[in-house]
C-alpha cells in the first residue's frame, strides 16, 4: 500500500505517558523498528509538544500527571489531533476504582480517536494514527469528495 | 561552587522504571555532588484495588502492573497463593511456567541492551536488536496469543498447553538465538567503543550492594551471588544447576560499574537459552492445571486460610508478593514488590561524583521500569535565570562525549 | 561460612534472644520432579526486642530485607517484615518472615535504616500508608503520595471514612 500519494505532508507525534504500566508505549517504540517501521510514512516521534501535529496519550490518568496532561494539550498548536492508546485511557480499563487514578482521559482534554487493546498492537496504532491523519486534512482544509475518496482507498 | 539544580525526567523512548521519576541534581562545574529522588509518579494504588476483587481477578491486575515484566508478577503471585492455601502445581505446569519466564527474560534483556545503546548515542544498535528481539515475540505469540500480558497464569498451573506441533518451533527459535548470540556478543562485549565509554562509570561496591539491599543483575554485577534461581529454586529450577552469573565469568575481574552490568545481561541470555532447552528435552507428561473447573476454584480459596510468600526472579530482580488469605472471597492482604523498588536506593552512590553527560547511561544501567516525561529544568541560583534542556539536548552531551572519547 | 538448617537456626535465635519470640512455625514445601524440600520459617516476636533480632541475624550473614506488609486487623496494626538469609548455595537460603504487633492508636516501633540503609524506602511507604513512626528514620518526605495529599489521610486503614469520598468524587 502506497501511502505517499495520499499524505503530502508529515506527521510529528508526541508520546505522553500518565502512568501507565509500559505496555502499550513498548509497542509505540516497537513501530520505529525495521520490521514495522513507521519512517517510512513520515511519521516521527519528536521531542516536545510544541512541534506536534498529534498526541498519543497512554495510561489511566494518575492525579499528579493531571496537570502535567492539560499543561501540554494546551502547549500543542492548532490544528491538532489527540489519540487515545489502550483501555486504560479510553474507560479506566482495570484501574476503575483507584484513589489516585482520575478517571479516562475524555474527561479532561477532547478526544479524536480512540484506539483500544490490553495491550495494543502495533497495526492497530497505525490503523488509529492514519484516521487522525485523515481527520487533519479535512482540518487543513480538502474538500469533502477527496477526503471520501481517500477514506474508501485507505479502507479497500 | 554555583548551586545549579536540574530537574530531570527520563524521556519518551524510554521504556522503563515504574514510576516517571524526578530528580534533583546538585552540580559543580560538570560533576554531581549530590542527588535527590521523588518517586510516586505512577502510583495507581493497585494495592488498595485488589482489595475489592477476587483472587483470580487479581492475576488480572497483577499482569498489568509492569508490560515489560509481565509474565513475572502473576508467577509470584500464584505461587504466593498457591503456599497459603496448599495447592499442588503439576510437574508439566511446572515446566510450562519456567518456559515462559525464561523467553520473556530473553525479550526483556535484549530490549534494554537497544535502549542503552541508544542513550550512548548507537541508535542503530536499537534498531538491530529489537528486530533480534521480533523472533521472540513471535515464538510468545504463538504460544499464548499475544505479544504481551500473556494471560497463562493461573492458580493451580497453567491455562495452555505446549503441544506436539510447537516443539520444532521453539527449537528452531532456539537456533536463532544461538546463531545470532554471536552477533550480540561482538557488539556489545568485545567493542572498544562501548568498553571505553562505560568502564569505570557508576561504581557501585560490594558493600554497598550488600547493604542497599540491592537485586538482580545490578547486585550481581557488584559480585553479590543473589539469585532466587539457585538460592531458592523453584518449579523447574529445582531440576536443572543454576549459577549465579558474576562479571569475572567473562572478564576476570569484578568493578562494578556500567560495562559490568551489561556483561551480566548479555550472560544470562545466553543462560536463558540453555534452560529452555534442557526444559523442552525433559518435559514431563500429565496435567496443566490441578483444578480445571473455575467455580470450584474459587469455592476452594474461599474457605482458605494462611499467609504465604511467593519469589521468582524476574528479569530485573526478585518479585515477591506476599498473601493473606482469610476465609472469605478477597484476600485479606496483598503486597507485591517489584524488584526496581530495592534498586532506587543504589541510585543514589553511583551518580555521585559522575559527569553530567554519563546521566542517561547510569540511570538506565538498572533497567529501571518508569513511564516518563520530558523535561529539563535548569535553574542557576546566583542569577535566577531559568533553562529549559530537552531530552535531546540531554542525550547530545552523552553523545558528544562518545565521540570526544573515541578520537 | 557455616549455613544452618531451619531447627538449627531456629534454637539460635531461641537460645541467645530470651523473652523475644512469642510464636514460631516452619513451613516445608517441595519443589520440581525431583520433590526437594525448602523452608520458611514464620516469627512473631515482641516489638521492643525486634532491633536486638535484626542484630542477631547480622552476626550470621547480612540478611537480605525483601519489603515490609503491613495490615490493619481492627485491633492492631500488624507489621511482618520478609527477610531472607544464607543466599549463595543451592536450597540453602532461608525465608524468615517476622511479625510485629503494634498499638492501633500511636503505632510506632524503632527504625532499622541504621543497621540496614536498604530499609528505608519501605519504612518510609508503610510511613504514609499506616501513620506508623518510624523512630529515627532520616527521610521524612512522602515517597509514592503526592505532596498535596491531606496529611491525616492514611489510604491503607480501614477506619478512615475521608478516603472513601475522595475515591467517589472523581470516578
Amino acid at each position: 500500500m502506497k501511502l505517499d500519494k495520499y499524505f503530502d505532508r508529515s506527521l510529528w507525534v508526541f508520546h505522553l505517558n500518565t502512568g501507565s504500566c509500559n505496555g502499550c508505549d513498548i509497542e509505540i517504540v516497537a513501530l520505529l523498528t525495521p520490521r514495522y517501521d513507521v519512517e517510512r510514512f513520515g511519521i516521527k516521534l519528536v521531542g516536545t509538544p510544541k512541534h506536534a501535529d498529534v498526541l498519543l496519550v497512554t495510561g489511566p490518568v494518575n492525579r499528579k500527571m493531571l496537570p502535567r496532561l492539560k499543561l501540554i494539550y494546551e502547549q500543542t498548536p492548532d490544528p491538532k489531533a489527540v489519540i487515545v492508546v489502550g483501555t486504560c485511557g479510553t474507560s479506566g480499563g482495570v484501574f476503575y476504582d483507584s484513589y489516585n487514578v482520575v478517571g479516562p482521559v475524555d474527561k479532561h482534554i477532547p478526544v479524536d480517536v480512540y484506539v483500544p487493546g490490553c495491550p495494543i498492537r502495533p497495526e492497530a496504532i497505525i490503523n488509529g494514527v492514519l484516521k487522525a491523519w485523515l481527520k487533519l486534512e479535512r482540518l487543513r482544509g480538502f474538500s469533502g469528495a477527496e477526503i471520501e475518496k481517500k477514506i474508501a482507498e485507505v479502507n479497500a | 561552587m554555583s548551586k545549579t539544580t536540574y530537574k530531570i525526567p527520563i524521556g519518551p523512548i524510554h521504556p522503563s522504571l515504574e514510576e516517571p521519576m524526578t530528580f534533583n541534581f546538585e552540580i559543580a562545574g560538570e560533576r554531581i555532588q549530590s542527588v535527590d529522588l521523588l518517586p510516586g509518579d505512577n502510583h495507581r494504588g493497585i494495592e488498595f484495588m485488589g482489595r475489592n476483587r477476587n483472587i483470580v481477578q487479581i492475576i488480572y491486575l497483577a499482569e498489568r502492573i509492569c508490560g515489560i515484566c509481565s509474565a513475572s508478577h502473576p508467577f509470584a503471585f500464584c505461587r504466593a497463593v498457591e503456599n497459603a492455601a496448599g495447592i499442588e502445581v503439576p510437574p508439566r505446569a511446572e515446566y510450562i511456567r519456567v518456559v515462559i519466564a525464561e523467553l520473556e527474560r530473553i525479550h526483556s534483556h535484549i530490549l534494554w541492551a537497544g535502549v542503552a545503546a541508544l542513550e550512548l548515542g548507537f541508535s542503530s544498535l536499537l534498531y538491530l536488536s529489537w528486530k533480534v528481539r521480533e523472533e521472540v515475540l513471535d515464538l510468545l505469540e504463538l504460544l499464548t496469543g499475544n505479544r504481551i500480558n500473556y494471560g497463562i497464569f493461573m492458580i493451580g498451573g497453567v491455562r495452555r498447553d505446549i503441544t506436539e506441533e510447537h516443539i520444532p518451533r521453539i527449537r528452531k527459535t532456539l537456533e536463532y538465538y544461538k546463531d545470532a548470540y554471536q552477533t550480540l556478543e561482538d557488539v556489545f562485549l568485545k567493542d572498544p567503543s562501548i568498553a571505553l565509554r562505560t568502564k569505570g562509570v557508576g561504581i557501585l561496591t560490594y558493600e554497598q550492594a550488600l547493604k542497599l539491599a540491592s537485586v538482580g543483575p545490578t547486585a550481581r554485577a557488584s559480585g553479590v551471588k543473589k539469585d532466587v534461581r539457585q538460592d531458592q529454586p523453584y518449579s523447574a529450577y529445582a531440576d536443572l544447576d543454576i549459577k549465579a552469573i558474576t562479571p569475572d565469568v567473562f572478564s576476570g575481574e569484578v568493578n562494578g560499574d556500567v560495562y559490568d552490568r551489561i556483561i551480566v545481561r548479555v550472560l544470562e541470555v545466553f543462560q536463558s537459552v540453555q534452560i529452555i532447552e534442557q526444559c523442552i528435552n525433559n518435559l514431563p507428561e500429565g496435567d496443566i492445571v490441578s483444578e480445571p473447573k473455575l467455580a470450584k476454584l474459587l469455592g476452594t480459596l474461599k474457605k482458605a486460610k494462611g499467609e504465604g510468600v511467593g519469589r521468582h526472579e524476574a528479569p530485573r530482580g526478585e518479585v515477591i508478593h506476599y498473601v493473606k488469605l482469610n476465609e472469605s472471597e478477597n484476600p485479606e492482604v496483598w503486597k507485591a514488590r517489584a524488584p526496581t523498588y530495592n534498586n532506587l536506593m543504589p541510585w543514589m552512590p553511583m551518580l555521585e561524583n559522575q559527569e553530567v553527560a554519563d546521566i542517561p547511561i547510569v540511570i538506565a544501567s538498572i533497567d529501571p521500569c518508569i513511564g516518563c516525561m520530558d523535561r529539563v529544568t535548569l535553574v542557576d541560583s546566583q542569577t535566577n535565570k531559568k533553562e529549559v534542556l530537552t531530552r535531546e539536548e540531554l542525550i547530545k552531551l552523552s553523545v558528544a562525549k562518545t565521540r570526544r572519547i573515541l578520537k | 561460612m557455616k549455613y544452618f538448617n531451619p531447627e538449627e537456626l531456629l534454637s539460635f535465635l531461641k537460645e541467645n534472644l530470651p523473652e523475644t519470640i512469642l510464636d514460631s512455625n516452619i513451613l516445608t514445601r517441595k519443589a520440581g520432579v525431583k520433590q526437594e524440600e525448602f523452608h520458611q520459617i514464620w516469627l512473631e516476636v515482641k516489638k521492643e526486642r525486634f532491633r536486638d533480632t535484626v542484630k542477631m541475624l547480622m552476626s550470621l550473614q547480612f540478611p537480605h530485607i525483601a519489603i515490609i506488609a503491613g495490615n490493619d486487623t481492627g485491633e492492631s496494626v500488624d507489621l511482618t517484615y520478609l527477610f531472607s538469609i544464607f543466599y549463595g548455595e543451592k536450597f540453602k537460603e532461608i525465608s524468615l518472615n517476622i511479625k510485629v504487633s503494634l498499638d492501633r492508636e500511636k503505632p510506632s516501633i524503632e527504625s532499622i535504616t541504621d543497621l540496614i540503609p536498604g530499609a528505608q524506602t519501605t519504612e518510609r511507604e508503610i510511613k504514609e500508608m499506616f501513620g506508623v513512626e518510624f523512630v529515627g528514620l532520616p527521610e521524612m518526605r512522602n515517597i509514592f503520595l503526592p505532596e498535596d495529599f491531606p496529611k491525616n489521610i492514611f489510604p491503607f486503614r480501614k477506619d478512615q471514612k475521608g478516603l472513601d469520598e475522595l475515591v467517589q468524587k472523581e470516578s
